[in-house]
């Protein structure tokens, strides 16, 4: 390497240092903080008196919203029934994003497993703009697996969304009403 | 104690340090509704460990420490980091957004606006990089941690650190010099 190089190499350095110092720092939105708190003595509290433990990150999600759909699965067949559960109900406001987070309860990991996911009209997922239906390969330990979807509303319509996990010729689905307000 | 004091005395032992946490799950987790479920599970997690909190002289590190590894823990077991990626390069927003009403080119629109499109361009560049070289450069190139806080912070070595360091930003300035975002 030239001297020359090394002494560009050195000021771009410099130069993506000074870009990242100027990177804006995160901030809390306002009262998030009192949220955090509130939760973490509720459920603190709870967990000190059940010793039950929640899975992942998601003791509570960005402003509270968050909606758990939980399934036992891959345990026999093809495919599996429902669980008979009532489905369960979000009910989200216009344009404003809201976390559904999918918890996934694996007997044993699983690699190259299939997540397809079927969005109601005028639902979409955040990253994910005018794509009704996603599907992606994914990997699930053994135990609980947590997956966030942030969803958007953009239509009063509303609808039900879907989830399909497949692995080999196992499948299971879950569903979700949406509701939009 | 009431419970009510031992909520009190567990907000005096946190909240001094709620910013640099809140940043730091930011850092790690690279989005905020990741970050602030991050956040959160480490006050809950804190809460269960008010007893230890309580001795510990300086709770801050502790916390950091707690939180990184509740990062690492949540990395192994789930698998989502796709679907993250995906989503913050293409909303790119948050830790944008408040730059244009901010900062000390408001006055000038055009200097504002170049400096949020090289703000947008690094931060879709620090999206393409492994997490360990995007937080080891976010945490000492812009939090100001020192590579012995990172050490201690990670466990890694402050070599590796240093190496993850230098691979992350010249990884940086590959992306961003095809980008022209560097000349």
């Amino acid at each position: 390497m030239t001297e020359n190089h090394e002494n560009s190499g050195q000021q771009d350095d410099l130069e993506i240092q000074a870009l990242l110092k100027d990177l804006p720092a995160p901030e809390a939105d306002a009262g998030f903080y009192e949220q955090a708190l509130a939760r973490a003595t509720l459920q603190g509290a709870r967990r000190q008196r059940t010793r039950w433990v929640l899975a992942g990150f998601g003791g509570a999600v960005a402003a509270g919203l968050a909606v758990w759909l939980i399934g036992g699965m891959l345990l026999n067949g093809p495919q599996l029934p429902d669980t008979g559960a009532s489905i369960p109900e979000v009910t989200m406001a216009l344009e404003e994003p809201r976390t559904v987070n999918l918890v996934f309860s694996a007997t044993e990991a699983m690699t190259h497993a299939t997540l397809t996911l079927s969005l109601p009209a005028g639902v979409e997922l955040a990253g994910f703009p005018g794509q009704s239906e996603i599907t992606w390969e994914t990997r699930l330990n053994a135990g609980r697996n947590l997956l966030p979807l942030k969803l958007i509303a953009l239509t009063p319509a509303g609808g039900e969304l879907l989830a399909t996990l497949e692995h080999d010729d196992r499948n299971r689905e879950f569903r979700l009403r949406v509701d939009v307000t | 104690m009431s419970r009510a004091e031992q909520n009190l005395a567990f907000e005096r032992l946190v909240r001094p340090h709620f910013d640099r946490l809140y940043r730091l799950a930011w850092r790690l987790a690279g989005s905020k509704a990741e970050a602030e479920d991050l956040f959160q599970e480490l006050l809950i997690k804190a809460y269960g460990k008010i007893d230890e909190l309580a001795h510990i002289e300086q709770p801050g590190p502790w916390l950091s420490r707690v939180m990184h590894n509740l990062f690492i823990d949540e990395k192994r077991r789930f698998t989502r980091q796709r679907m993250h990626t995906v989503e913050e390069a293409q909303l790119g927003d948050d830790g944008v957004a408040g730059l244009a009403a901010s900062g000390a080119a408001a006055d000038d629109p055009v200097a504002n606006q170049q400096q949020l499109e090289r703000v947008q361009h690094l931060e879709k560049a620090l999206a393409q990089l492994s997490d360990d070289h995007r937080i080891v450069v976010l945490l000492h190139d812009n939090e100001g941690y020192k590579l012995t806080e990172i050490q201690e912070l990670t466990g890694v070595a402050v070599g590796t650190v240093k190496s993850r360091l230098h691979r992350a930003r010249a990884r940086l300035r590959e992306i961003l010099t095809a980008d022209g975002t560097l000349s």
